[in-house]
This record gives structure tokens, sequence and C-alpha cells, in this order.
């Protein structure tokens, strides 16, 4: 009896696991198509998806790339993506996707609500992905790995994420985008990414393009639609306004030497009264001589020469004159980077009336004092 | 029996760890559906009632600390026998129903985010044999397990909680009460009444040893739970603005913008599945209490796991399959929002009155 | 008329070439009997013979026994049973013709020198190690103990062996109940034999657990001390230098001899790193699969782009490849122990660059997986008590968090604890002083403060004396 009970607990036993795996169906990286990044161009049916997926060299060790992309066409970005199943042969995965740029003529001509949406609701996207825009299309843009001898989704995550706001430049996760586009004032930014070719100097391989990325330049959207472009100046009169953003560089002659300053810490201060917006900034500054890493750490640099008033002086010149060039752009478009209305509203709440507040009737009384660091 | 034995220290802990397990979980995105920023606010004032009515069921455990009567036995003799049936059916069909919640949130949680879809029955299969065996091996074995990843477990939550804690704008948050105080209460009773966690604590009252302190220890550990789940509903909510109602697993997403998660993978997940642990915790104790709850019904009091109750709480856990747990959810507070309520917060606040009553019958008895 | 002792031993013992007897007339007609190869022939002739050589004049067995003062053991067996156990253990026996006998220690002082464990090796400390005859064993300890409280309750357990086994303690601090509870265990333990005291250990296991020791076993002295100090228990069985101590806890495996001489923060760093080490063997290969069959997110890019490219070769699945991994570990483990040790460091160079390698090489086995499992086969060498069966868990954790992904590593790891949990022999739990949490205890868990802080006891042992001083 106890032999029969014994091989029928086996039996059970064995049932049961074969059971929980065929009912568990995981899918190995090996079946997927990992995904970096996409960039999204309008497409004659559509879009046109520009992937750039992992793609493993067969055990040998590799340098550089690693990456190839595949671009497909669709309806829908929902669509292109299943399609990308269809080129790999491989699970679309976009778990792992860093990067997401549009391409100039869909950003600029289509209202792309259904696309920000899509990533934003996906499962598996993550929602802090750096979003951007580009010049010219994104599947150009992707195409540069080789020039950079690196993944282009990588390299842009790497830039936009670790380095912009020490060099003075904004930039936008997936879900801070979709938010400036859904919450109260409408309105948010992109960065615009550049490939810039630079002179081949490498004797070995002439003809490869050689160049880098620049991304010194916004583009404005309201609900996902195209507003204007924010040039370098306007850029740098923006991120007075943003205390995250530091390192923004001036230059300034004195006694004789062309010297740089930058900046390593703001103070910001806001004051709303109806629609008196008091903007008091205080810029912390030294000169330029450290490592971008160190902008706004407490070392300073080996010191030869002092900041002097006349310096302070130019700097704060300049940086007004940046701010309200600034400010003047964001009256004429209508658009909110600064979050004014935001400001108004923790005052006051929400209303009807703010929602569709243009900007220009915010009065912005703007002081900016400049200090040695 | 010895085996169900639970220091006051342990039962504080397990209170802890089952606060984390299930309000982390989906009720963050329900509260910002409804009130928006102020979820957070809705929070506070459903702790308020908690914590009232966790105060006088301490005071009825210690009470009960010398006799360590079990809750039947206190209902049975200070109200009638079948007002104490009545009692523990209205439990049983909230118990049924909470593990049914929290088990179909937690598969969402892994389909979603862990990938692992797998059908429902061989889901909630092998979570009921943890349970089983739980109640094989005695409430103490949890007690003691739970013990040990507390430690484990609170880490992991905290550093969950660090990484947006700094990217987070709390301004974003005001101005305070925006959404009526009137509407924060109501949603704070009817989306949050499903969530007072104390209720475990009725079918371990028999086995709690109370040496010295039993207030001091449960409410530092309330306090810790109501501190991190206010916190953790305030960045969520400050985090994904607009998007909060629609990101229905907090605590997958809370993580998403970790300093180094974008060219890091994501590590906060690892520490979120050691949070899972508190998730497994709170629903392995919950069919503890459904066995329990169905014990007492037929007045036995098995040594091993009985087999007919076992089936029966197994299928309970089957619901799901067949309705779906918002029309589920929907039926059950048309029909049992007067009951529930009564159980759930009425009854803590009479609990020391009910047990002195039954004392004093008992010690007429032995006189 | 009834049989005379002498008679009934010799009717079981004559034939046999090494049983000696040795008719003596001193007084009284005596018969010396000795079982050879037991006994020492220098003693026998010292201690028995050469006092009797000189007698002649003897009256009765209890002069004889007088004239014996230069033996150290002489007694008077009370019953034919404790005559044949003496008798074996190579003790000389003196019959006289009344059925009287008296037996005199000539035993054998064969066998192997006192010498460092090699399963405990330490830096610093003592080198003494048991060996495999009780008495030397017993002196080992008295040696540390010169207390009169050092108790020892002599058994017998065996039915053929009649293994001596000694029950030791310190009154006073050891609980009683849990002594007389061991010796009770011991007394009605029915078997053949004893070899070791592994034998024994079996049946002191209360829940009779499937998983996991729940007897401590120490080869060196010290620690036996160190642990009878602290209210345990210890039980020397003769033909064994391990020597078992109860109650035992989790913990106790995770110490290392040499942590008592070393500074006790480097020790505390040197547990947790232990601990560390032991969790992530068990748990690291079932990661590394989960991670490549359901949560590919949570790998960091570059590290994903490293798995990708060594296992996109390799011809199975991420979960059989670790699975075959492992167990070509556990094969090389088995096989090195059951070498001699000049061949098994061969063995574990073919096993390490010829398989492993090769394997890599060919793109049989991926370079991740090889490693995690090395590193994970090395890491369970920390726990050396359970390294077989934490071992075993290891793959079931792995084949289980291959199938079910993180939903199943954590149903796993939590059912694990609370069974660990559940466990409680002679009133002590298992994963104390952790769950249930005893605070006193922490001194010297993980953690480890200084001997001179150390003033209490563990209270998660039971004890009758709280206090280590005084």
């Amino acid at each position: 009896m106890s032999n029969i009970k014994r091989t029928a607990i086996v039996i059970v036993a064995l049932v049961l696991i074969a059971v929980v795996m065929v009912s568990f169906k995981g899918s190995d990286v090996l079946d997927r198509a990992i995904i970096l990044g996409i960039g999204i161009d309008k497409g004659d049916s559509g879009v046109t998806l520009t992937a750039e997926i992992v793609s493993p060299g067969n055990g040998q060790e590799q340098v550089g790339t690693f990456s190839k992309t595949v671009t497909v066409d669709g309806a829908t970005v929902g669509e292109a993506i299943q399609n990308i199943a269809e080129k790999t042969g491989k699970e679309a995965s976009l778990g792992q996707c860093v990067v997401l740029i549009l391409g100039q003529e869909l950003y600029e001509t289509v209202d792309f609500t259904a696309i920000t949406d899509y990533f934003i609701n996906h499962h598996s996207f993550k929602e802090s992905a750096v979003m951007c825009c580009c010049e010219g299309k994104a599947e150009e843009l992707f195409n540069n790995s080789d020039a950079l001898s690196q993944s282009v989704a990588l390299s842009v995550a790497a830039m936009l994420l670790d380095e912009a706001d020490k060099i003075g430049i904004m930039s936008n996760s997936l879900l801070q985008f979709a938010r400036s586009q859904t919450e109260l004032e409408k309105t948010g930014f992109l960065n615009k990414i550049k490939f810039t070719p630079s002179e081949n100097k490498d004797a070995q391989d002439p003809d490869k393009t050689q160049g880098f990325f620049s991304y010194r330049e916004l583009a404005v959207f309201r609900q996902n639609t195209f507003v204007c472009d924010l040039n370098e100046d306007e850029v740098k009169g923006l991120s007075m306004f943003l205390k995250d953003t530091e390192g923004e560089t001036f230059v300034s002659d004195s006694s004789g030497l062309k010297l740089t300053v930058q900046v390593n810490s703001k103070d910001i201060e806001q004051k709303i009264n109806g629609d008196e917006v008091d903007i008091s900034i205080t810029l912390s500054v030294r000169l330029a001589r450290t490592d971008s890493d160190e902008v706004t750490g407490a070392i300073t640099a080996k010191k030869d020469k002092e900041i002097d008033g006349k310096m302070l002086d130019d700097v704060q010149k300049q940086a007004t004159e940046l701010a309200e060039l600034y400010l003047k752009k964001q009256a004429e478009y209508n658009f909110d980077l600064i979050k004014l209305h935001e400001m108004s509203r923790q005052k006051n709440g929400s209303s009807r009336e703010l929602a569709e507040k243009p900007t220009s009737d915010f009065i912005v009384k703007l002081k900016i004092e400049v200090k040695e660091n | 029996m010895d085996k169900n034995r639970v220091s006051a220290d342990q039962l504080a802990l397990m209170y802890l760890l089952i606060i984390a397990g299930g309000k982390f979980l989906s009720l963050p995105s329900i509260l910002a559906a409804d009130v928006g920023h102020d979820s957070w606010l809705a929070m506070c004032f459903s702790f308020l009632w908690d914590g009232v009515c966790l105060a006088f069921l301490l005071w009825a455990i210690k009470l009960n600390s010398k006799a360590n009567m079990d809750m039947s036995a206190i209902l049975d003799k200070s109200v009638t026998k079948v007002v104490t049936k009545i009692i523990l059916l209205i439990f049983f069909v909230i118990f049924a129903l909470r593990t049914n919640i929290l088990l179909t949130s937690c598969y969402h949680m892994f389909s979603v985010t862990f990938d692992v879809s797998t059908n429902w029955i061989v889901y909630v299969l092998p979570v009921a044999a943890v349970g089983f065996f739980v109640i094989q091996k005695g409430f103490n074995a949890l007690a003691r397990a739970s013990q040990l990843f507390f430690g484990l477990i609170l880490i992991a939550v905290i550093a969950l909680l660090v990484s947006p804690l700094m990217e987070v704008e709390f301004s974003e948050l005001l101005p305070i009460g925006e959404a009526g105080w009137g509407k924060i209460l109501e949603t704070s009773f009817t989306r949050s009444f499903w969530f007072s966690d104390y209720l475990f604590m009725f079918f371990v009252m028999d086995g709690i040893k109370v040496k010295k302190h039993v207030y001091a220890p449960v409410f530092i550990a309330f306090g810790v739970g109501v501190v991190l789940t206010v916190l953790l509903n305030a960045v969520f909510v400050a985090l994904f603005g607009s998007y909060a109602p629609s990101f229905d697993m907090a605590m997958s997403k809370i993580g998403v913008f970790s300093a180094a998660s974008t060219l890091n993978g994501r590590w906060d997940w690892l520490t979120l599945s050691i949070w899972l642990i508190s998730v497994f915790i709170k629903i392995v104790t919950f069919i503890y209490c459904e066995y329990k709850c169905l014990e007492k019904l037929i007045d036995k009091n098995f040594a091993n796991v009985n087999w007919v109750l076992a089936i029966i709480i197994t299928l309970t856990l089957m619901l799901p399959m067949l309705v779906s747990t918002e029309t589920l959810l929907s039926t059950v507070i048309a029909w049992g929002l007067i009951p529930f309520t009564v159980v759930q917060y009425l009854l803590p606040l009479l609990m020391p009155l009910f047990t002195k009553v039954a004392l004093n019958k008992t010690e007429v008895k032995h006189e | 008329m009834k049989e005379l002792k002498f008679d009934k031993l010799n009717a079981v013992y004559s034939g046999e070439d090494d049983f000696r007897v040795r008719n003596m007339n001193c007084g009284i007609a005596l018969k010396v009997v000795c079982l050879d190869p037991m006994c020492d022939d220098a003693k026998v002739s010292s201690f028995v013979l050469q006092p009797l050589a000189y007698v002649n004049d003897a009256k009765s067995l209890s002069e004889i026994e007088k004239r014996l003062a230069v033996g150290t053991g002489v007694r008077k067996p009370p019953n034919f049973f404790s005559i044949v156990e003496d008798f074996t253990n190579g003790y000389t026996l003196i019959f006289d013709g009344n059925d009287n006998c008296i037996s005199v220690d000539t035993r054998t002082g064969v066998g192997r020198a006192i010498a460092e464990p090699p399963t405990s090796m330490v830096m610093r400390g003592p080198r003494e190690g048991f060996i495999e005859d009780v008495k030397v064993n017993l002196t080992l300890l008295r040696k540390r103990l010169k207390t009169p409280n050092f108790k020892v309750i002599n058994l017998t357990v065996g039915k053929y062996t009649n293994t001596a086994v000694a029950v030791c303690y310190i009154e006073g601090v050891a609980q009683k109940r849990i002594v007389d509870d061991v010796v009770q265990r011991l007394e009605s333990v029915n078997v053949d034999g004893v070899l070791d005291s592994s034998y024994l250990a079996r049946y002191l296991d209360v829940s009779k657990t499937v998983l996991f020791r729940r007897v401590g076993t120490t080869e060196k002295p010290d620690i036996a001390v160190g642990k009878m100090l602290e209210g345990r228990v210890a039980i020397v069985v003769d033909g064994s230098p391990m020597v078992l101590t109860l109650p035992y806890l989790f913990v106790e495996d995770m110490q290392s001899p040499g942590d008592y001489y070393e500074n006790s923060t480097m020790t505390t760093l040197s547990r947790i790193l232990r601990f560390i080490s032991v969790i992530a063997s068990v748990l690291l290969p079932s990661l590394y699969v989960c991670l490549q069959v359901y949560n590919y997110q949570i790998i960091p890019v570059k590290f994903l782009i490293t798995i990708l490219n060594a296992s996109e070769a390799i011809p199975f699945s991420p979960l059989s490849e670790m699975i075959l991994v492992l167990i070509i570990f556990d094969i090389l483990r088995e096989a090195n122990l059951r070498m001699p040790s000049a061949v098994g460091i061969s063995l574990s160079l073919v096993g390490a660059i010829v398989l492993g390698d090769a394997a890599v090489q060919a793109g049989l086995l991926g370079a991740p997986a090889v490693m995690i499992g090395a590193l994970s086969g090395i890491g369970l060498f920390t726990f050396p008590d359970n390294t077989l069966i934490l071992s075993l868990l290891r793959l079931l954790v792995t084949f289980i968090g291959g199938i079910m992904g993180l939903f199943g590593v954590i149903l796993a790891t939590l059912t694990l604890i609370i069974y660990l949990a559940s466990m409680q022999d002679y009133k002590t739990p298992f994963l104390a002083p952790y769950a249930p949490d005893v605070p006193q205890d922490r001194q010297d868990a993980v953690a480890q403060i200084p001997v001179p802080k150390m003033k209490k006891r563990p209270r998660s042992i039971p004890n009758e004396n709280d206090e280590r001083r005084g």
C-alpha cells in the first residue's frame, strides 16, 4: 500500500511540475528584440519608426557598436512596433528603451498626442526615458552610430540625462513632457538634436563620417503640436529661471584678459500677486576651471585670478538680457516653460480661467543678482 | 494553542508589514482618481479612523491577556452565539474578498511589471499552499518569519522612496484640500475602508503574549506605517500628477526615476520584489484568518490543516475567475456596506466592553 | 546449579584466538582473562600479573583487589553484562572459584594522536582536536573545565558495538530538563551499532527534520567547552572525533572556530560576509535565470549586452544552462571529496580549466553562467555544516525561478523562512536570535561584541544561570 501511495505522490508531483512548467511562459532574452531607442518620422502610411536594437555578435568580444537599426512603417506606433517583430523575428521589447526621438517633419506638421499617449501608457516603456526631437529625420539620426562608434540611443541618453543640466541645458523625460502637455499651461519643450559632421583625419579609414551631436536648441509644444523653436540665446535665457540647470557660462573682459565665468548655483525666489510675478534670481558664479562634474561642488579651482566687480556686472547684464529675450519670446508665442500658471495654481487653486489665461497676461518683474561663490 | 502564539513585538511588526503590504499596491491610484493631489490627505483621514479603532482593540487585547480567550469565546459570552456566528460570517466574507482583491492586484503586478503571466489557478494555488503551510506550522512561524524579513522590507521600502523623494516637487501638492474637504473625507471612507489592517488581530488575540507593553510597540509600528504610506502617496501624486490615476501599480512605478535607473536597468525592482514579500505575508495572514473563521463557525479546532476547509478556502480564491473584482467590489459595497462598517469600525470600539463582560462571566463561573 | 560467570564467558569466547586465560594460584585459584587486541600487554603484566606473582596467601578476591594497588582502574563489575562490557573494552578480568570477579583497566592506548582537526583549522587559537577515544576526549574537556560542576553521564548505546557515550554538561548552567531529555533520548535508542556520533544525531533530532542539520558538531574541545558554557550539552561518542552539541541554532553554522580569537570587529565583518555569500549563493543562480527569462528590464543595459553576447550561441535555455552548471559543480565537489588529496588538486584543476573553460570556448555554456555557478558554489562553503543541503536548495530555487520567475523565487524564499522559523527543538527556536528576536543574544550572532562586554549567556538556549560572571 505504502508503495502505491509513494508512487502516486511522485506521479502527482511530476504532473504538477509539468502543469506549472506549461502554464508559465517566459520569454528568453534571446527571443527578444531589445530596443534601446526609438525614432519616429512621418511616413506614407502614418508613421515610420526606427528602432535601435541590441545585436550581439556571437560570443565575440565587442568594442563600440553592438546595435543595429530597424526601420518599419505602420499606421500607428503600435502597429509599427508589431512590425518590428515581423522584421526581426523577435518580440519587440521596450523595457530597456532609453530614448524617444521625434523627427522634424513629424513634430512640425502633426499633432502627436497619440504617440505620447501610447508610450506613457505602455506597460514596460520607462517613463523616465528621455524624450527629444531632432533636425531632419530621426531615421538618419539613428544611422550615425558608426560615426559615433557607439550606440546612438545610449549616447543621446547619456548626454541629455547626465551632462545637459551641468552645462546649462534643460532636458525632459517622457513623463515630464507628457505632463506638461496635458496639465494646466499645456506647454512644454523638447531638446532638438542635431548631428554635426566633423572633418575626418583618420588616415586608415578616410571614408568614414565622423561627427557629434549638439543639442543646444529647443522646440516648444502646446498639446503635442509644434509652437516655435528656441535658439541658443533664448535657451540660455530660459535656463536662468530653472534652478536644476547649472553651469551656464558668460564671457567677460577683465584687465585685458578674456575670461569665462560659470554659474555654479542658483537661488530663485518667486512671488505671485494677482498677475504680477516677482522673480529674483541670485547667480553664484566662479571662473570656469573645473570639470562639468564639479560645477555644483564646493571645491573651487586653483585661483590665480579672483572674480572682480566688473565681471559680476558683465554677467548680470548678459544674464538679464538673455532672460528678457526669453520672456519676450514666451509672451509672443504664448507658452509657459517657467511655470507661471503653476505658481498661480499653487496659490489660488486651479480654475478654468487660469488654464486659459495667455502667458502675456502675467507681468513678470525680473531681478537678477550675481555674486561670487 | 502554542504554535499560534504571538508576542507583542511580533504583533507590531506584522501589523507594520501588513500596512505596507496592501496600501502601496493599487490604493494610491484609486485615491488619486477621486481627489487628485489631495489623496495623501484622504489617506491620513483613513488612518485616523484606524488609529482610534486600533487603540480600543489593543485595550481589549490587554484586558484579555490573562484569560487568553479567543474572539469567538469573548463574543459567545458577551453577545449570543447566533450573533457571534453572524459576525464570523461577515468576517469570512471580508477576508475572502480582501484576499481576492490583494491577489488580483498582485497578479496584475506580476503580469504587468514582471512579465510573469500565467493562468489564475496556477498563480493562486502556490500562494494558497503557502497559506496552508502556515496554518499547519502555526501563526507563530509566520510571525517569526516576518520578524526576520521586517528589517529587509523596511529598508527596501525606504530605498524605493528615497530617490523619488529627491526628485519630487512637493509644492505641486498645494493648495491643500483643493478637492474639497467633504469629498476627501468621503473618499477616505468609501475607498479605503477596505484597507483597515488591524482586523487580523481579532484572530490571533487568544495567542498574544502581553508582557509589559502592547500599546507602545504596536503604535510605533502604526506610526511608521502611517508615515511611509502617506509619504508614498504624496510622492506618487506629486511625481505623476495628472497621470497618477492611470498608473495602478504605484510601487512599481515610483522607482522609475531612481537616480541611475535609465542606463542601469531597473534595480529598483529587486527592492520591489523584497517588498512583495510583505504582500504575500499579508495574503497568507488573511488566508489564516479565513481558515480560523471557518473553524470557529463550525466550532472545531483542528490540529492539522483540515482538507475540507482548505478546499473551501481555495474555492473562494477562484472567485475572480467567475466575476471581475470590480463587479464583485461594487456588488458587495452595495449590499454589505453597513455590516462591513459595523464589523470593521464598531466592533473594535465595543471589544473592550465585550471582553470585560466575558471576563466577568468566566470569573463567576469559577467561583 | 547456577552457571558461573566465567563459564558463561568461556562458552562465548573459547576457541577465539585472542581469548587469553591464565590460571594462577595466589592462595586461592584464580583465572585471569583478557581479550588480547584490546589490552596493552605491558599493562597486563605490570598491573595484574606482576603484583599477583608475589601473592601466595590470599584468602579472598577482595584481598587480591587490595593487593592490586598499582592498577588505576580496579573495580567489581556488578553483573555479567558489565563484565562483558569491561572485557570487550580491554579490561583484564580476574575470577575466583566463587563466581566473583574484579576488572583491572589495561586498555590499550592504540589510537590516533591528538592533532589539529582538518575540518576546522584556525589561524589563531588552540589546535588540539578530539580523537576517536572517548577517554582522551573527556580528558581534553576536563583539562579546560576544572570545576566540580562539570558533569559526565556515561551511557552505552548499540546492541553489538556497546559504544560508550558520554553526556557532558555544566551543572548550574545547562538546564537539567534538557540534559534529562537528551539522556532519555539516548537511552531509548535501539540500534545495532553506533559507528559515529552522527548516528546518534539522527536520534536527537526531535522534529525529524528532513532538511538542515539540527545537532551541532565540533572537532575542537575549546569550541565544545565554549558551547557548554552557553548552556549546551555536549555528547562524546567513543570512536568518533565529532562531539555533538545541543541545542543547535542556525547561526552557529556561520560562526567559525577562529572567530573568538580574532578582533570582534573583524569577526563581525567576516560573519556578515559569510552571511551575504550564502544568501547570494542560494539566490544568485535563480535570479540570473529568472531575470533572463522574465525580467530583462532589471538588468543594466551594458550587462544585458554582455549576457546576450555570451549566450547567443549557447544551445541551452537559460534555465537548463544554469542547472547544468550547478550540477557539474556538484559533481566536481563530490568527486573531489572522494579523491585522495594529491589527486584532488589535479581534479579541481581539470574541472575548473578543462570543463569550465572548454565548455565556454566550445559555446556550450555561457561565461557569465559558469562564473555565477562557480561563485555560488564557492560561497556555499561559508556554511560548512549545511553546504550540501543549501546546494540542493539552490538547485530547487533555480528551478522554481526559471519556471515561475520572481513570483516563484519570492514564494519559495518565504516558504523556506517560514519552515525554518517553525522549527524548535529542546525549547530553542532554530532561527534565534533573529526569529524570534532575542536582543540579548544578538551580541554574538552575526555581529559580535568584544568578549569582556558579553555579560549574559544567550537566552535562546535554555539555561539555569543567565550571568556569565560569578
